[in-house]
């Protein structure tokens, strides 16, 4: 018996610090934490005798043990050590050459597309209930600290190092509300980029935010207008951003990343299904589809009748976008025999959708498909529900088997303006940083300008009007479990093949990673993107169906 | 050659606190499904299980840390410092001025553990345990994400190693004391013990200057079987064979573990007597089956004519660091701490 007990060593579990009234977090091991792992203090007897039944499972194991990482094997979660070793375990008891069969364990070795429910049962008690930033542990690394960033190359030149120290002045000073000082400061930083390399580098990023400050101290009317679906915005800027966004999707692996990503949860998620509804939350063009349905179509024992509706703002002078993608994407099913229909729902706004729009019907399984759009609904006004309960709300309502959450792995939305602006420097650096390595053009100048604009938005752009407010993972799942969804784990399966989308791009830098149970995607050590998977925990309460009957102006087909 | 397939898990429960035993166990079985036998290594496997964590510019528990890249090579090295003492400069990286220009500020360069295969500098143990040796000895801890076999074999990560030290040698802004130079130690558990061995050779045949090595279980062998192996194999969390399969996968093929990678005061050793080698922390833990060559290690230094303390802990089994629940844990911090802070 060691006296060095867990519950009582130096820098140890959590839960004693902040009143827990999650009872959830109370007991995990705060240095395994520290590790990567979230194991219980209470558990940790159990655990271990997992592990020594493992082991002597493996040592009997007559099979090569590199076979359970064969192709058919999937892997979840491995910061649950718990349940990664019971899957291996249970493993090993389908091997044919053990007499003890134990037919009552859940069977996981399936194929490639494996239905990661049954990982949730012993997920159950783990809901990515995050502690709130403030529970922090000695060395803790699982809770968000307050300002996460990584500066991925030093900045070796001495005037790209003064711009970044003027940058963080000006931005202080904005913050203190010393605007004829920051002012200056911008006279300075713009003599200061003539000095420096501006192709590349921070040269280039510190270009952008010392516009982004401009805006913000100069011409802030002018920046609450500023690009994305507000209202008052004219028709030019949804082309603009369509076009801007399909040259980000071609210059760089971060949205292919997310639609292959999010499709391959929903092939899974489907898997079994005759009717199926996708409803997009931002339909742009549609890019994320055509490989969906041609997945479909190659299902074994046939596609089922998919359903796609699209999300969008309303198109002006006349003309009907959604409609357009619609028809082609009908097309492309015609030609590969999946049975198609697609609906338009046009909307200013997420929140002004209601389930009534979406038509959705009890037999069919339903994926929802957000891609960067649950952070727009963050900005709140106090006399409106917040945006993203509402729209919480409705999801849960509708009881989808699946919803696929893309979002940025930044932390833009602290109220602090010094923090969000340090945050995002950082952060965009990066993005810039990887997007060095393109060589496409225009693609590459597009995707620059499409990311430049999610910059202004960020640092100059207040209230409402400030829809890019990203929040790192820790945050989603605290947010989406206290809204009543809990994790679908996204599986090795899921991880070798994004790494294996990688390759195709002959940049060397680019990252996936695994974060208890769902993937990243950055450039070398800094995670830029996050996918998440959930479903709805079912509540009694609220029956499939439709709750609103709000007539509105709203243009849906 | 082969080891005992015995399954002796009661001795090491008896020894090392329930949350490091099941820590280590379970990379141990994960690492068993890692290896084949054929001699490759399943990479995708092992990044999806390896717990990372990203670098913070805002200080946590006085620590912050950034990541450089250099842009031609690829090598990442993360850097943790201590957090300015100014709240105000929080997030900005001074890399115009030194660390200081009256004390001396230790800078570490930590290659992280792995048997040469495994974990990477921004893994989550590696990244803690170098925190804790930012926190504890006041140094700037650099941490070198070098190439792994059997990917890239010998000599890539003793290249990397190089190219590391040089690049840190070079940094003003790692500068410190009146005599405005760069104050390096060179440190390593496991594989990156080994690596630094022959990181601070090559530093002293270039007349680079090294002020000590720190190396905690350093990873070293030999062909023939000496009798910690035999007496440990299997007992606490190692064996012969998966020691075996990680020296095959970083020596050249063909090689056999008297190669003077893995053997440097071996048959095949090449002499550093004369050489103006820094003074070395040899680390080594009771219970570990290596430790015979670990022993021989510090006895080559010594007949070398070198200055090399031993800490001998007798108790300890491998990893005995990651977590600080034991007694092993500050003493190896306490020691650490004033091999590189002689003078405090």
């Amino acid at each position: 018996m060691s006296p060095y007990d867990s519950a009582t060593s130096a820098g140890s579990s959590s839960g004693s610090s902040s009143a827990s009234s999650s009872t959830k977090l109370a007991d995990i091991d705060g240095l395994l934490a520290g590790a990567g792992y979230k194991v219980r203090a209470s558990d940790l007897r159990h655990v271990a005798q997992r592990l020594e039944r493992l082991e002597t499972a493996m040592v009997n194991s007559p099979v090569e043990l590199s076979q359970l990482a064969s192709s058919d094997t999937v892997h979840y979660n491995p910061s649950d050590i718990a349940s990664w070793v019971d899957s291996l375990l249970s493993e090993f008891n389908h091997t044919p050459s053990l007499p003890s069969d134990l037919p009552d364990l859940p069977d996981i070795v399936v194929g490639p597309g494996i239905n990661p429910t049954v990982k949730n049962e012993a997920d159950a008690t783990w809901t990515d209930n995050d502690a709130p930033p403030q529970q922090q542990q000695n060395m803790q690394s699982l809770t968000i600290p307050p300002n996460q960033l990584t500066v991925v190359t030093a900045m070796e030149e001495d005037s790209g190092i003064r711009l970044v120290h003027l940058l963080m002045t000006c931005a202080e000073s904005v913050q203190r509300g010393e605007f004829s000082l920051a002012g200056s400061l911008i006279d300075e930083m713009q003599s200061l980029l003539r000095r420096v390399n501006t192709t590349c580098g921070i040269g280039k990023v510190a270009g952008y935010f010392i516009e982004a400050l401009s805006r913000r101290i100069f011409t802030p009317q002018a920046s609450s207008l500023f690009g994305g679906s507000v209202s008052g915005s004219g028709s030019a800027s949804a082309y603009e951003n369509e076009l801007l966004y399909h040259h980000f999707y071609e210059a760089c692996p971060y949205l292919k990343f997310a639609h292959f990503t999010a499709n391959q949860a929903i092939l899974e998620a489907f898997d079994g299904h005759d009717c199926v509804h996708v409803i997009d939350f931002n339909l742009m063009h549609g890019l994320q589809w055509p490989a969906l349905i041609q997945a479909l179509a190659l299902r074994p024992g046939g596609p089922p009748l998919l359903r796609l509706t699209g999300i969008g703002p309303p198109s002006p002078d006349g003309r009907d976008s959604l409609r357009e993608i619609g028809l082609r994407l009908a097309e492309l099913a015609r030609s590969v025999n999946v049975r198609f229909a697609f609906r338009g729902v046009a909307a200013q706004r997420l929140e002004d959708v209601k389930l009534w729009m979406l038509q959705v019907n009890s037999k069919e399984a339903v994926a929802v498909n957000s891609i960067m759009q649950l952070h727009r609904l963050l900005g709140s006004d106090p006399n409106r529900s917040p945006p993203i309960e509402i729209v919480l709300g409705w999801i849960r309502q509708l009881n989808p088997k699946i919803m696929t959450v893309i979002e940025h792995e930044a932390n833009h939305n602290q109220p602090g303006f010094m923090d969000r602006f340090t945050e995002s420097l950082y952060y965009y650096s990066t993005m810039f940083d990887s997007l060095e390595a393109c060589t496409l053009q225009p693609e590459k100048a597009l995707a620059e300008i499409y990311i430049q604009r999610e910059i202004c938005n960020v640092v100059s752009c207040e209230g409402l009007a400030r829809f890019e407010r990203h929040e790192p993972l820790a945050k989603w799942r605290s947010r989406l479990g206290q809204a009543g969804f809990s994790p679908l784990h996204l599986g090795s399966n899921a991880f070798k093949q994004a790494r294996m989308l990688l390759t195709l791009f002959s940049a060397e830098g680019y990252c996936v990673e695994e974060n208890e149970g769902c993937l990243t995607l950055g450039w070398h050590s800094r995670p830029l993107i996050s996918a998440s998977a959930w479903q709805a925990v079912p509540d009694a309460n609220s029956p499939l169906g439709i709750v609103n009957h709000h007539h509105n102006n709203h243009n849906a087909l | 050659m082969a080891g005992s397939n015995e399954v002796n898990l009661n001795e090491s429960k008896r020894v090392v606190p329930l949350n490091t035993w099941v820590l280590i166990s379970n990379f141990k079985l994960a690492y068993n499904i890692l290896r084949r036998s054929d001699g490759t290594f399943n990479r995708e496997l092992a990044e999806f299980l390896d717990r990372k964590v990203p670098a913070n510019t805002i200080p946590v528990d006085g620590v912050f840390s950034f990541d450089h890249v250099d842009r031609v090579t690829g090598l990442l090295n993360r850097v943790y410092q201590p957090a300015p003492a100014n709240e105000a400069q929080w997030g900005i990286l001074e890399l115009e001025k030194p660390l200081s220009t009256t004390k001396i500020v230790p800078v570490i360069i930590f290659f992280h553990g792995g048997s040469f295969a495994h974990s990477s500098a921004n893994s989550a143990i590696y990244d803690t345990f170098c925190r804790r040796l930012v926190s504890i000895c006041k140094a700037v801890v650099v941490s070198v994400n070098y190439r792994r076999a059997p990917e890239h074999r010998y000599p890539c990560a003793y290249d990397d190693g190089w190219t590391a030290l040089k690049w840190v040698k070079s940094r003003t802004w790692l500068q410190s004391g009146k005599d405005s130079k760069v104050h390096v130690y060179l440190a390593g558990d496991s594989s990156g013990g080994n690596i630094a061995h022959h990181v601070a050779v090559k530093a002293a045949e270039a007349e680079v200057e090294v002020l000590g090595n720190i190396l905690l279980h350093p990873m070293f062998a030999g062909k023939t079987r000496t009798e910690s192996e035999k007496r440990l194999d299997g007992k606490y969390f190692v064996t012969i064979q998966d020691r075996d399969w990680y020296w095959r996968a970083y020596l050249p093929e063909g090689e056999d573990r008297d190669h003077p990678a893995s053997n440097p005061f071996g048959p095949r050793g090449i002499s550093i007597e004369g050489l103006k080698f820094p003074k070395s922390l040899v680390v080594v833990a009771g219970l570990d089956l290596v430790q015979d060559w670990q022993l021989a290690y510090v006895e080559g230094l010594r007949k070398a004519g070198q200055e090399v303390k031993l800490l001998y802990l007798k108790e300890a089994t491998i990893g005995f660091y990651f977590l600080p629940n034991n007694d092993h844990f500050y003493c190896l911090m306490e020691e650490i701490n004033n091999f590189v802070n002689p003078n405090c």
